[in-house]
């Protein structure tokens, strides 16, 4: 759905007004800038960094272990959900286990994946899983129940074969419901890795993050909280412009 | 009996009892390491040998937890109502917050140590961030699902604006109000667990990080369980206050959505 | 032939001997859209007599459940007046006009006694009267025994007595119904139509009756209202003078045929 003008307007005034704010408290002695760096300062300090090779390539290991486990969770998690709805023994036996293990906090466990893996890449990347694969299997099942029953009765009234039934039928209806788990275990899987680097790590940019905070380093500390930000906005907007895309040519 | 021919809640329950076996048998066979995986009852002996210092943690992160929830809660049920309810700030902040439930919040956290310390103050502020959006946008989502056309019957009645808020609007959301606390309140106890793990002196995340600094793995098993205990017993208890309160529902808040599209079926086309 | 009577119209005189208690006239309603205002209601004039059962039939959006909100004071017209007992209708007075929807929109956390005792509590009527009034009202729908029961224990049916109830508790001399039977199946539809008929002769109301079932209107009705497709206005209007009560086997007979004929040639001829 398109936004008209004025609402437009009204969510650029508003962003304006945040920044604007930003800018202006630390500027006017309201908050102390040592804290609280002016927004065009923090921007100069971002510009910066991301000049520098090592910050480069810290953000491009977190990027990686974010997309390793979301290659991992994602077929893992779409297979299991897939399994789990289509057979209904293993539904019924497995249902409210996977509800529970979905419905659980994962941060918590965070300490038991580093006294088993240490603190390297894989740990970070199956905690990463971990967090994320339970996201998708839950969507994948949603998927499938998205699935109308008297669209495949149509289909197969017209003589459909299995393989036309999956392509014409089910994955149409599912794909919807699959972007959105997908983009969902973006979002946890980006908070997941982050996290993991923050409590104990020596790459990446959630270990920059937690370092420049414990060195009262505010400006390089905002800079890189925007680029993590901005990071993830873009990647949720881009995944949810498919997403809708996906849900016209459905239509 | 054969597997295949026992209910599934057995199975169910012949797959937990082997997972707690296995917990127990996999270390002290030796097939494990006693570090990645102490037995089940080394965890739990170190859990209740040491009760009077969990309890001390627990004190610190409940009161934690209190705090937060009351900003994070109070606050996002309040802007999440005010936002869902009226058309305007709807369509103007509700893309903004949505996007921003993006942001991986906890990236954040550095900056509350830095500017409150590393005292409760960091954690109340984290927490009450971390659980602020999500019981926001579902605040404002659930708003949305109360039905107008109630609103409306209530004004034929000649309801004034009062009684349309405390008889109608009030009664129907209640639903969507526990549905964002037990949303909230799980973030918050997680958010305030988790900035005790990565900076703090006290409360169970402390306590279950510096018993992972010194490897002791049955101290950190003990820590986490008892958290996700206070998670899992927070969300149990929710649910039956939800039940009590909306039994009028027919049991589950989804019915409220879910009532709308099957009449639009079974009636008469309105807008054709 | 005395000439004040003369200035009358004899449409009027014909069909509405009674004392009229709701008079429209040069009813306009334009609705302001994003594609531009959609004229729903041109020039509406009708008159209706008190004690009547008056039915508007027309094709779906033609302006009926417009007509209804604005009868209702629900909804404020563009242009024209609506007088209900001699005085203009401006905002809902549950003291003249009672209403019912196509959707019972009966309040989920309320008992089905509640639900019918809900515009009195609004006007802070002792709870000792309220029960007493309700389920009065409730046996005269025909449900005195299910008074304890919530709306998602009771069939549809069931649901609109209940708001049938609910709309007749204030003892409004006028009842204003907007497809109150649409949602519900054929077999239940005219038993309840029955019902109300029933329900009709013993209050003896004015009732203003929306439908776009040509048969329902036939049924019912002491005089119908034919409108027009958008902008709705109404384009005839016949005397149905079959005796009451009426039966089952009136619509198989030439004059229920012949009225429903007329309707359907009404609706159809400017409709695609
Ligand atoms: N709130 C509204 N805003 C804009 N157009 C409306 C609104 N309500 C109804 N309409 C339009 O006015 C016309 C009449 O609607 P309605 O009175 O509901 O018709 P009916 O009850 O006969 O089906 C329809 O074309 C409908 O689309
Ligand atoms: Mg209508």
């Amino acid at each position: 759905m398109r936004s008209s003008l004025p609402v437009l307007l009204g969510r650029a005034l508003l962003i304006a007004a945040f920044l604007g704010a930003w800018e202006a408290l630390p500027r006017l002695g309201v908050a102390d800038p040592e804290l609280l760096p002016p927004f065009s300062t923090v921007l100069g300090t971002l510009w910066g960094l991301l000049a520098r090779p090592a910050l480069r390539a810290d953000l491009a290991i977190t990027t990686v272990q974010l997309l390793v486990a979301v290659a991992v969770a994602l077929p893992v998690g779409t297979l299991l959900g897939l399994l789990l709805s289509e057979n209904p023994r293993l539904g019924a036996i497995f249902d409210p286990l996977v509800f529970f293990l979905f419905s659980i906090p994962k941060s918590i466990f965070l300490p038991m994946f580093i006294l088993t893996m240490g603190i390297g890449f894989w740990q970070k990347v199956a905690f990463g899983v971990f967090s994320t694969v339970f996201i998708v299997l839950m969507s994948a099942t949603a998927a499938v129940r998205a699935v109308r029953p008297d669209h495949v009765f149509v289909a197969r009234a017209f003589g459909a074969t299995r393989a036309q039934i999956a392509w014409r039928v089910y994955l149409p209806s599912m794909l919807p419901i699959l972007l959105e788990g997908f983009r969902l275990a973006v979002i946890f899987g980006f908070t997941a890795v982050l996290l993991a680097e923050m409590y104990a790590s020596r790459t990446g940019m959630g270990h920059q993050i937690a370092s420049w905070g414990e060195n009262f380093m505010m400006d390089r500390l905002f800079a890189g909280v925007l680029l993590l930000a901005i990071v993830a906005i873009v990647l949720n907007e881009a995944i949810r412009a498919v997403e809708v895309r996906c849900s016209h040519w459905r239509s | 009996m054969s597997l295949g021919a026992m209910s599934p809640g057995a199975v169910r329950t012949l797959i937990i009892l082997g997972v707690l076996v296995l917990w127990e048998a996999l270390p002290r066979l030796g097939l494990v390491p006693m570090l990645f995986l102490p037995p089940l009852t080394t965890t739990l002996v170190a859990g209740f040998s040491d009760w009077r210092v969990y309890g001390a943690a627990l004190v610190v992160t409940l009161t934690e937890v209190a705090a937060a929830l009351v900003f994070a809660v109070g606050g996002g049920i309040l802007i999440g109502a005010f936002v869902g309810a009226l058309a305007g700030p709807r369509r103007i902040l509700l893309p903004v917050f949505s996007s921003f439930y993006a942001v991986p919040i906890v990236v954040l956290y550095p900056v509350f140590t830095a500017w409150f310390g590393i005292g409760s103050e960091s954690k109340i502020a984290f927490a009450a961030i971390y659980g602020f959006f999500p019981t926001m946008l579902a605040t404002a989502a659930g708003i949305q699902t109360i039905d107008p056309n109630l609103v409306l019957t209530a004004r034929s009645m000649g309801a004034t604006p009062v009684q349309r808020l405390l008889r109608v609007i009030l009664p129907a959301s209640i639903p969507t109000l526990l549905a964002g606390l037990r949303l909230g309140g799980a973030l918050v106890i997680v958010g305030v667990v988790v900035a005790e793990m990565l900076i703090s002196a006290a409360g169970i995340g402390y306590l279950v990080t510096s018993s992972r600094t010194v490897l002791d793995s049955p101290r950190v098993f003990a820590g986490v369980l008892l958290v996700l205990v206070i998670a899992m017993g927070f969300d149990m208890a929710m649910r039956v206050v939800e039940r009590r309160c909306a039994a009028w529902g027919g049991g589950a808040p989804a019915q409220v959505p879910r009532r709308r599209p099957i009449a639009r079926e079974t009636g008469q086309a309105n807008a054709a | 032939m005395q000439p004040l009577a003369e200035l009358k119209p004899v449409v009027d005189e014909a069909i509405a001997p009674e004392r009229p208690i709701i008079q429209v006239s040069g009813l306009d309603h334009v609705y302001p859209s994003r594609d531009g205002p959609v004229h729903a209601l041109s020039d509406i004039a009708l008159t209706v007599g008190e004690g009547r059962f008056v039915v508007i039939v027309g094709p779906s959006g033609c302006g009926k459940s417009s007509l209804l909100m604005m009868l209702a004071g629900l909804r404020h017209q563009t242009a024209g007046t609506i007088l209900c007992s001699g005085r203009p209708i401006t905002d809902p007075d549950p003291d003249r006009v009672g209403v019912v929807f196509q959707e019972a929109n009966l309040f989920p956390w309320l008992t089905a006694i509640d639900n019918v005792a809900f515009p009195l509590a609004l006007r802070g009527v002792s709870r000792a009267e309220r029960a007493a009034r309700a389920n009065a009202m409730l046996e005269l729908v025909g449900l005195g025994d299910a008074g304890g029961r919530y709306p998602h224990e009771l069939s549809g049916g069931m649901k609109q007595r209940v708001s049938i109830a609910r709309g007749l508790v204030q003892d409004p001399p006028v009842l204003l119904m907007d497809e109150p039977f649409a949602a519900l199946d054929e077999q239940t539809r005219m038993a309840m139509g029955e019902e109300l008929l029933r329900i009709w002769s013993a209050t003896r109301k004015t009732v203003v009756f929306v439908t776009h079932s040509l048969t329902e209107a036939v049924y019912l009705a002491d005089e119908v209202l034919v409108m027009s497709a958008r902008p709705g206005r109404i384009v005839d209007r016949m005397e149905v003078e079959l005796p009451r009560p009426r039966t089952y086997e009136m619509m198989a007979g030439a004059v229920f045929g012949r009225l429903r004929d007329r309707i359907w040639q009404q609706i159809k001829a400017p409709a695609r």
